[in-house]
């Protein structure tokens, strides 16, 4: 026999999976911690490849200029500096999604109380259908 | 003002009756325009330069999600800038590779900005877009709004320096190089243009959000303003001959659209009819929901104040009288007897003769009337 109110209870619940719920579920799988070092890593490894494209584009840039004077350079110096820029491109970029992706998940598990609150529901629904 | 509001609602009632019609007609015709207007700027490459080609891209598009005509149009632009030359298209794949990697984690929810941004701009209706965002997005959009802003002055460097390009011998690679990322990373206006249309947004964002009367007008005026005032700035601070009448009028207009958005705002229901599949231990279930929505077209009170030039006191009489009050009510069933309204949102119009009503009235009547 069907219960009309539960169908309408899955019918909520299955729309809300399909949509927004979507992605918050897949946040609310994981631990705090292991959610923003997976989104940190994530964006080192973007940064990084940004980083190689820039640099990539600057040494054609002045590839001329380069040909000339790479002879001349201190190159440890010039190892230290493009270093530099990249750990503080890395740390800023990496500090920027740690405080979105803390942000994110606070949101996530804010929204999926309704959603484990409505799942506690039906199980009680199922439970006392017997 | 009585009949928008009417078509308003026939609009809404249209909507979510034929959505799964409506919403791959938009996508057609978005990515259809955007398509041809990259082949308008760019056209490098003649097969690409086809509208059968734009056409059955736009088809494709049109069922796809929305994020494929960002990409469609990338790889439009990328093929165009390779026909021009190969480092114009090196230089075009890193600035969207970087983009893709840095910016659109954060923002890629409304990616479509990114290619209404480059269009409005070739319309010369830039400054639609930051008060148009901030009404209706997030802050995130700011994101997407300046990647919107750079990849605009990348094709618009591409095309300007065409004819230079075109003139280089194939052995000046770095010359060319050089030509577009100069183009790119020198040009102060497309720096104004990002910090303008970002304050906006916030802004604009900002002030609607507050829990103020008219928030939403006072947003819109605050962002065109601040918008304006910006790029006066920018203008001053860089040299960036910015044009003021320009400015201006695109302001104007982009408060005309803002208006337009603020009408429509709740036209689009986001409560779509939905169409779900679940199983329990028993049954299947194929479930087609219908959201219940109300329909308030037909129900006007017109109230009628008429002065009564009797010889006493000089009364005014008011009558209020309902016509063809029906209220109907798409989808529902069950809630007959309830508000009519759902979600809070109510509309009463109401309409006076033309003669002035108020001509006879003491400031008294008025306390007592009203």
């Amino acid at each position: 026999m069907l219960d009309e109110e539960r169908v309408i209870l899955m019918t909520r619940m299955a729309a809300y999976e399909r949509k927004e719920g979507r992605q918050n579920i897949k946040i609310g799988n994981y631990f705090r911690s292991d959610y923003i070092a997976v989104q940190v890593l994530k964006s080192l490894f973007s940064v990084t490849v940004a980083f190689a494209l820039v640099a990539a584009l600057y040494v054609f840039y002045h590839f001329d200029t380069l040909l000339q004077e790479i002879y001349q350079m201190d190159l440890p110096a010039f190892a230290r500096k493009v270093l530099t820029y990249y750990v503080a491109s890395a740390v800023s970029y990496g500090l920027l999604t740690y405080v979105v992706s803390t942000y994110r998940y606070a949101k996530a598990k804010k929204s999926l109380k309704q959603y484990y609150h409505n799942l506690k529901k039906l199980n009680a629904m199922y439970e006392q259908q017997g | 003002m009585t009949d928008l509001l009417e078509i308003r609602e026939k609009i809404k009632i249209l909507y979510s009756k034929y959505e799964f019609l409506i919403l791959p007609v938009v996508k057609f015709v978005l990515a259809f325009v955007v398509l041809l207007s990259l082949n308008n700027r760019l056209g490098y490459m003649g097969q690409l330069d086809n509208i059968a080609v734009v056409l059955i891209t736009g088809l494709m598009c049109s069922f796809l999600p929305s994020g494929f005509i960002v990409l469609f149009a990338a790889v439009f632009s990328l093929l165009h800038m390779y026909a021009l030359s190969v480092e114009a298209a090196l230089v075009g794949f890193g600035v969207y590779l970087v983009m893709f990697l840095l910016f659109f984690r954060f923002g890629s929810k409304d990616s479509l900005v990114v290619v209404l941004t480059p269009l409005l701009f070739a319309w010369k209706i830039p400054y639609v877009i930051p008060i148009a965002v901030g009404l209706v997005c997030g802050p995130v959009s700011v994101v997407p709004v300046g990647c919107g802003v750079i990849t605009h002055y990348l094709l618009k460097t591409v095309a300007d320096s065409a004819s230079a390009i075109n003139t280089l011998g194939e052995e000046d690679i770095s010359a060319k190089l050089r030509m577009i990322i100069d183009g790119l990373v020198k040009n102060r206006e497309m720096v104004v243009m990002i910090a303008a249309f970002a304050v906006t947004v916030l802004t604009v964002y900002l002030i609607r959000r507050l829990a103020v009367d008219h928030a939403w007008t006072i947003a819109m005026a605050a962002g065109a303003l601040l918008d304006v005032v910006i790029l006066l700035i920018g203008d001053l601070l860089y040299d960036i001959n910015i044009s003021l009448g320009g400015v201006l009028l695109g302001s104007l207009l982009a408060l005309a659209v803002a208006k337009v958005i603020e009408f429509f705002r709740f036209c689009v229901d986001y409560s779509r009819t939905e169409r779900v599949q679940f199983e329990d231990d028993e049954y299947y279930y194929y479930v087609k929901a219908v959201p219940k929505m109300a329909v308030a077209m037909s129900t006007k009170t017109v109230k009628r104040i008429n002065p009564q030039r009797s010889r006493g006191d000089g009364g005014n009489r008011v009558t209020t009288e309902r016509t063809g009050g029906t209220s109907g009510r798409y989808g529902a069933s069950k809630t007959a007897g309830r508000s009519p309204y759902r979600g809070g949102r109510s509309v009463t119009i109401g309409s006076v003769s033309q003669e002035d009503p108020f001509e006879d009235l003491s400031e008294d009547d008025f306390d007592d009337n009203y």
